[in-house]
């Protein structure tokens, strides 16, 4: 990897950075914001600002709809990271404490299938499928959801818990196993307390990633189960009061939460 | 062991909900986001002694693609008219006769015999609404009842001007300001509309479909767009006032049906019944700002809704109106060759 090179490409250097940058940035955080600062609009409408207020939180907080999408949003975001997670902490670990093998790259796309393969597609042939299964099973309960959620969870959860057993010192399981360790007590003595930050990067990746899906979520819920972002599309196709900013707004501190977590858990590590 | 893996698959079960109480009490409406009334189902909720779930869609698209793949768990849907006749002839609703249940006569003559569902054996409306024009009229005094304020605009408007890009409805206001008729591929009637939408396009600074905000602020000053969108306007910014099209103009509503997958038909029937009284369709009218089509409901409307000039039909639009059709998928593709020389 050291290899030398006299001049390295500094894309930072290049004339023009800072203002490419800036300007990127201004795109994509300025919409944003205006959202975060309408949600504490006193009046009733997203573009006149009528004072400041938290009227719209307190009735989003009131909603019984939002409540109701709002805690099966959390469930199935929390369902789904877990069951992500164990699924994906098992993969890892099976696709690093090997020797390389034919077919090892092929595994490792087919773990990460989700993320390659576009969102609607996966909707549509879940849709399809699943619209089977209802039928034949009379089932239509929130378990689709949740299928289907920790399907895409999986590489999220998958990628910082591998990164993370690639990184850590294999002496130390040699070392055990040396110590006449049982291959199950170097995994749950050694290679399990290391891995910790590993999967709870993964565990807040997959529930953020469960948490803000729309387009999956939107073809495979059944009757009554509205998440929150799938209930704030809804709200779109009419007027729309800041109660979406405000909900909007509360997401999207959460959302922010959970990666900062993520990105200091991931940090402890380096 | 066996202890505790029957409580796992107990635990499981009820997190999936599998044999939950569903079968009695129960109705699954699944409608456009926002457009149902929760004080209408509380009500139904109370009156019946059925646990409602309301669930949303967010287009007729991916209402007709999840009912058509099957087992959604919904009974009512609520499509709009144009979409009628795609999910009556795939057998995706039940034949329910609303037609003969007992508030039927409560709703209006002109609604009776839509050309979607002649004679209301499937569906009942849910609320309609028309398509016309909103001026400010603080910058323009004129005569604002033509769509002419979109396509020969005065000088007053020009510039300030926005034309809401649903390709149907404004190719549908381009054709009956040059005399065509609707759903017609005539090319010679096409190529007028297409010459009048180039020919206005010009004057227009837009085509978006967020008029409230720049309407009530005053930075656009006309736009072609549906009624209740306009008196949700008018409720701001007391100097627009909506204008219905002399010309012509479409009439678009949203129905009420059954599904034929329906598990709780009994319910549904109460539920399209009890929407035809007219009390209740003003709950329905009162929350998403749109008139229903159940005579007698105006004295239940709220204050500001009652008599509101953007719901009713004026005398001179009689006649002058179409029930909105989906057009024949030859036409549509005439329709989107000008469209894309609109947009260009």
């Amino acid at each position: 990897m050291a290899t030398e090179r006299r001049k390295p490409f500094a894309i930072k250097a290049q004339p023009g950075f800072g203002l490419v940058a800036m300007l990127c940035f201004f795109m994509l955080y300025l919409p944003i914001a205006i959202l975060v600062v309408y949600a504490f609009n006193a009046g009733e409408n997203i573009a006149l600002w009528e004072g400041f207020s938290l009227r719209w939180f307190q009735s989003a907080w009131a909603n019984e709809t939002v409540q109701e999408a709002a805690m099966r949003s959390l469930f199935l975001a929390s369902v789904s990271a877990t069951i992500a997670t164990i699924v994906a902490g098992m993969a890892a670990i099976a696709t690093t404490r090997t020797a390389p093998y034919r077919g090892l790259t092929f595994k490792y796309a087919m773990i990460n299938q989700p993320l390659m393969v576009p969102e609607i597609v996966t909707a549509v042939s879940l849709l399809i499928v699943f619209s089977r299964f209802k039928v034949w099973t009379g089932y239509s309960g929130i378990g689709y959801l949740v299928l289907a959620h920790t399907a895409f969870c999986i590489p999220f959860a998958y990628l910082p818990i591998r990164a993370r057993l690639e990184n850590m010192d294999l002496t130390l399981e040699r070392a055990a196993a040396d110590l006449y360790a049982t291959p199950w007590q170097a995994f749950k003595r050694v290679t399990l307390p290391l891995l910790v930050p590993g999967l709870v990067a993964g565990y807040m990746l997959a529930f953020v990633i469960s948490l803000d899906d729309v387009v999956i979520t939107e073809f495979v819920k059944s009757g009554g189960q509205e998440t929150l972002p799938t209930y704030m599309l809804g709200q779109l196709r009419r007027a729309v009061s800041p109660e979406i900013n405000a909900i909007a707004t509360v997401f999207l501190a959460l959302s922010v939460l959970l990666v900062t977590l993520f990105y200091f858990v991931n940090r402890k590590k380096n | 062991m066996k202890t505790m893996l029957r409580a796992a698959v107990a635990g499981v079960s009820l997190l999936l909900g599998v044999g939950t109480a569903l079968a009695e009490g129960e109705l699954q409406i699944y409608n456009w986001g926002n457009y149902t009334s929760p004080e209408l189902v509380k009500k139904f909720e109370e009156k019946y002694k059925v646990k409602v779930s309301i669930t949303d869609y967010d287009s007729n698209d991916t209402a007709l693609a999840k009912v058509r793949a099957g087992g959604t768990g919904f009974d009512i849907a609520i499509p709009s008219g144009n979409f009628l006749p795609v999910w009556i002839s795939e057998g995706l609703i039940l034949e329910a006769r609303p037609d003969q249940m007992e508030n039927f006569k409560n709703l209006r003559e002109d609604f009776v015999n839509p050309p979607f569902d002649p004679g209301r054996h499937y569906s009942v409306p849910w609320l309609w609404g028309t398509y016309g024009v909103a001026v400010n009229t603080k910058h323009y005094s004129g005569d604002i009842d033509t769509w002419k304020v979109i396509f020969d605009p005065p000088d007053e408007l020009k510039g300030k001007i926005n034309i809401v890009p649903e390709m149907g409805d404004a190719i549908y206001a381009a054709m009956t300001y040059t005399g065509g008729t609707y759903c017609s591929g005539d090319k010679e009637m096409l190529k007028k509309a297409r010459d009048v939408l180039l020919a206005a396009k010009p004057h227009w600074m837009s085509m978006e479909y967020a008029t409230q905000e720049p309407m009530v602020k005053g930075d656009m000053l006309a736009t072609s767009d549906w009624n209740g969108s306009v008196l949700r306007q008018r409720l701001v910014n007391p100097d627009i006032r909506y204008g219905f099209p002399r010309e012509g103009t479409f009439i678009w509503q949203d129905t009420v049906v059954i599904l034929k997958e329906a598990k709780n038909v009994e319910n549904a029937k109460l539920f399209i019944n009890f929407i035809m009284d007219p009390e209740n369709a003003a709950m329905n009218s009162a929350f998403a700002r749109y008139a229903n089509a159940i005579n007698g409901s105006e004295p239940f409307m709220p204050e500001d809704m009652k008599g509101a000039p953007e719901l009713g039909l004026p005398d001179f639009m009689k006649g002058k109106t179409i029930f909105s059709v989906a057009c024949p998928p030859d036409v549509v593709e005439l329709y989107t060759k000008i469209w894309t020389d609109v947009m260009k």
